[in-house]
This record gives structure tokens, sequence and C-alpha cells, in this order.
């Protein structure tokens, strides 16, 4: 029987069960309970629940972890379903994974603007670009791994994934042929952060060499910079700014073929070109 | 690879979470997967110093949720794999209850609403405080309250039901 001017609340009941009742309060509950057995069954009952949890579920805890789902595993799942999933999630960008800022390296690279037949307009909101560079290449280290050719990676997911990007980016866009370089289309996706949308294209050679084509709505029009390096450890990034969009090519492979591949690149993404 | 370490020390704790809250072995380390991939792609989103284990468990009720919502229109989402090969018994009154606790308790839990048994297994298995369960399933805490009320006296009878009461008893 439950003291009538102070009834036992449910609220002290689970308290008293899951250990949070103070002092006092709890030893009112303990009178209490001597008094009414519904309610110290109940309480009985409930205690017990939680050490058959204990009980069931503890094992668990000593089980090895399976390999599906330890850090390498988990970045091949994602790897199996690239096209048709990455369209529609949309993942973020992942910062600060495995590459830092360390190693910057700034360059107006003269020979690089020549080659590439544009007009050196200077550092035009250099540091911005930069930035744009190093997500380029952050996005690179991260997400590479991941990508791996799906089974049937079909065109009519390319197409469909392109044809999302671009409504996505606001503009027409075409991932260009690097075929005749060896490099192969395996896969894309779409990042986004505070600084806006980047579109990301990942090709792979035979030999199993990577580049990463990364495509950025620009916030502000900034005209036309030519091509710049961007190192960050064992990555290099060419990047350029055309108009609207500024473009990011990022690979471990060798800076001069980089830059050739970099130049293809242009070439083929040029309005009209 | 900092943050990946920091994941894998809370993997058992979420594989143990999971596995009450499914009872089936893959499908629960699916959510577990899930969970993981979620929680490093957004890894910026967690403000550092604050408590990894309880938005871990916050991202893993996001997808469980998402995942029952989906699930609710199809009949079965949960089916046993070979380990309770023997659980359709149960549904047949006066089958064999010979030492069948552990069985009928992953039965009962299966039995409760999807909210009422996070909340029982939050509280009861992973002995988080009323304040953290209310964070990391986003509801007030009298909703935390009201479910594990009702949570708690439901599986109380589906136990009770399926067996004497005495083996309920425990020495505490």
């Amino acid at each position: 029987m439950t003291d009538k001017a102070n009834p036992i609340s449910d609220e002290a009941l689970h308290a008293y069960v899951d250990g949070t009742l103070p002092d006092d309060e709890r030893v009112r509950f303990e009178h209490a309970m001597a008094r009414d057995a519904a309610l110290a069954a109940r309480v009985n009952d409930y205690f017990a629940l939680n050490a058959l949890f204990h009980e069931r579920y503890d094992r668990v805890l000593s089980e090895p972890v399976p390999k599906r789902l330890r850090p390498a595993a988990l970045r091949h799942r994602r790897a199996a379903t690239n096209w048709p999933w990455f369209a529609g999630l949309a993942a973020s960008l992942l910062i600060g994974l495995g590459i830092g800022a360390s190693g910057e390296m700034h360059l107006a690279n003269k020979s690089a603007a020549s080659m590439a037949g544009l007009n050196d307009t200077s550092s035009v909101q250099a540091e911005s670009t930069q930035a744009f560079a190093r997500r380029a290449a952050v996005a690179h280290v991260v997400y590479m791994p991941t990508v791996e050719r799906p089974a049937q990676l079909g065109a009519s997911h390319e197409h469909d994934f392109v044809q999302w990007l671009a409504d996505k980016l606001g503009t027409d866009i075409h991932p260009p042929i690097l075929s005749r370089a060896g490099y192969e289309l395996i896969g894309g996706r779409l990042l986004h952060d505070a600084d806006g949308e980047m579109a990301m294209f990942m090709y792979r050679d035979a030999g199993g060499r990577r580049v990463t084509l990364s495509i950025s709505h620009r916030k502000a029009s900034t005209g036309t910079t030519a091509f710049a390096l961007y190192r960050d450890g064992p990555v290099n990034v060419f990047y350029w700014v055309d108009g609207d969009f500024g473009y990011a090519v990022s690979s471990g492979i060798d800076r001069r073929s980089l830059l050739a591949l970099s130049h293809d690149i242009h070439e083929q993404l040029k309005p009209n070109g | 690879m900092n943050d990946r370490d920091e994941l894998m020390e809370h993997i058992p704790r979420l594989r143990r979470y999971a596995r009450a809250l499914i009872h089936n072995r893959e499908l629960a380390d699916d959510l577990v997967q899930d969970t993981l991939e979620r929680a490093l792609g957004r890894f910026h989103q967690f403000e550092a110093g604050t408590d990894l284990r309880a938005w871990l468990f916050t991202v893993m009720h996001n997808i469980f949720a998402s995942q029952t919502r989906r699930a609710a229109a199809r009949a079965h989402y949960v089916t046993p794999d070979d380990e309770y090969a023997g659980l359709a018994e149960f549904a047949v009154p006066g089958a064999q209850m010979r030492s069948l606790e552990m069985r009928d308790l992953d039965y009962a839990l299966q039995r409760l609403p999807a909210e009422q048994r996070e909340v029982v297994l939050l509280v009861g298995l992973e002995e988080m405080s009323y304040a953290d369960v209310a964070l990391t399933l986003g509801v007030p805490i009298g909703t935390v309250m009201s479910r594990l009320s009702r949570g708690r006296e439901r599986l109380r009878n589906l136990m009770a039901g399926a067996q004497p009461v005495e083996k309920l008893k425990v020495v505490r």
C-alpha cells in the first residue's frame, strides 16, 4: 500500500531501479516497497530485466569485430555502389583526414599558363582559390581510395549522374575523356561544405594511378586565372579558374604528366572547345 | 588517422546495442556499419571535446529510425538467422519452455515498439542517464520517461506470459 498523501511516482520508481534516486528519497521508497508487495514485485522485475540485458548481450562486447566493420573495409563497401549511390547521397567533405595544410606551394606557373593558352591575370582572389585547391587535394586523398570500378557501371547510370551533377552545379557538364593518356572514368560524387558544392570525377589508369578532377561553382566570378600548382604531401594539384567555375586536377603522379593531363582537361572543358 | 582509431573503441558497444535492438546478427552489424560510415563522412560535424559515444549513438538512432519508418510498410523487417532458428515455436502456446529464457528476451524485445525498445535498452543496457537518452533520441525527457515506463511494463508482461515469474527473480 502506497502512502496516499505521498504516492510513489512512476518517475521515482524508475529512478530507483536505475540508481539515480537521491538518498533520502531512496529510503522513503524502500519503506514504501516494504509495505507494498506489488510495487516490490515490479521493482524486482525491472531489476531483473536490466540484469537479463547484460547477461544476454554483454557477450557481444568480447566477440571479435568482424572484418567488414574495420576501417579498411568501411571504405570498400562505399565503393561498390558508386554512381547510383553518390548521386543520391551527396556526401559531405571530410576535412583533415590524412592530409594537412603543410607543404603548401603556390606557383604562378608561367610556362603552364602559356601552355594552356591563358592570360596570366595574377593572383585574383588567390586565397579562396587556394582553399579550393586544398579541398580538392583533401578530397582526392580521402575519397580516391574508396573508389573502385563498380561491377556494372552502366552508361545510363553515368548519364544520370552527370545530368544530376549538372543540375546541382547549374552548368552543362561533361566529364572529359582522358583515354588518350590511359585514364578511364571510374566514378564521381558531389561534395558540399561551407564553401559550396564541388563535383568530383575520378579516373584511373591500368597501372592503378589515380587522378581526380574537381569542379566547383564559385560564388563570385573572378575572371580567369593561370594554372597554379598546389602541393600537399604526395599530392599535386593543378588548379585554375575560368569564369564562374574553379577546376582542380589532383593526383600523386609526377608533375609533368599531371600538367599535360590538366592541359588536356582544360581544352575539353573550354566552352565551345 | 585518429578519428578512425577513436571510432574503433566504440564498435563493441555499438554492436552490443544493435544486437539487442535488432537481434539478427547480420542486420545488427549492417546497422553498425552504416553508423560508422555515416559517422566517418560527417566527422567534421562532431564537436571535439564532447562525448563521441553519445554522438555515435545519435547517428545510429537516426539511421535506425529511418529504417524503421521505411520498414513499417513491409510486413517482416526482422528475420531470424540460424542462431534463432527455433524462434517460431514461441508463437505456439504451450510450446516447450525449458531454459529458453534468453530467447524469450530476444523475442519479447522484438515485440516492443521500436521507440520503447530503444529507451529501455539505452537505459537498461547502455546505462545512459535519462538526460543523455533524451539528447540521443532528440526527444524531451518526459517522452523518455513515458517510453521507459510503458516499455518496461510491457516487456515485463511479455516475459511473464512466456514463463513463470519466478524465473525473473534476480539476486541483487
